[in-house]
């Protein structure tokens, strides 16, 4: 199984990436792929409870099981305006 | 009649208050947002703005049909700019026309509130002597 992953603004410098791809065997859920990106990032982990969560474009659960081909995307509060 | 944008370039005032103009509206109301020169003490030299560009398209859309079910208006345009806006230049604007004002006062100021807390845009803004990501501060 195939997740695109995204990343944006404060998460994306912290995390170093903007996009990445995970392959899992077994079905995922949002707040589990998450909990892959926070281990050992203790700045990731300071603001997991701030973090915002889209899949596929809509925000979504952190408990939302992910599927195939799914973007998931992971960003900090927004400031637009 | 809706029209969303996102884009890099200024956006033309002038060319906006003439797209699909409507005789049956009897007010235009204009909403700008700006860069300011200070923010919290600091001075501010310019403002990059980072935009998850699918969702934010989305959610604009949704936001503006949101208004429109909710209020009697007419037409009602939305443009976002992203990328470098530098001190004064316009960031966002919001175009709602209707019969009658209180519509028009109405659905601007859902528009902006809804903007500002689900459509995926953030600031950084850059000062003489660094820079912040303005959702660092929640």
């Amino acid at each position: 199984m195939r997740i695109k992953i995204k990343v944006f603004a404060s998460i994306r410098d912290i995390c170093g990436f903007s996009e990445k791809e995970l392959i899992v065997s077994d079905s995922i859920r949002v707040n589990e792929v998450i909990d892959l990106f926070i281990k050992g990032n203790q700045e990731l982990s300071d603001k997991k409870d701030n973090l915002l969560i889209a899949v596929n474009e809509e925000y979504c659960r952190m408990d939302r099981t992910l599927e195939d081909g799914d973007t998931l995307a992971i960003f900090p509060p927004v400031s637009g305006g | 009649m809706k029209l969303v944008l996102t884009q890099k370039e200024k956006i033309d005032l002038n060319s906006v208050l003439n797209t699909d103009v409507s005789h049956s509206d009897g007010s235009d109301l204009i909403f700008i947002g700006k860069v300011r020169d200070t923010s919290r003490g600091k001075k501010v030299t310019y403002i990059d703005y980072e935009i998850y560009n699918e969702m934010a398209v989305k959610e604009l859309n949704r936001i503006a049909d949101e208004a429109s079910a909710n209020h009697e208006t007419g037409r009602i345009v939305i443009i976002h700019r992203y990328g470098r806006v530098t001190l004064g230049e316009t960031s966002i604007l919001i175009l709602v026309s209707s019969p009658h004002r209180d519509s028009s006062y109405q659905a601007s100021r859902y528009i902006i509130d809804e903007i500002k807390k689900r459509v995926p845009i953030w600031k950084k803004e850059f000062y003489e002597d660094g820079s912040e990501w303005i959702s660092d501060r929640s």
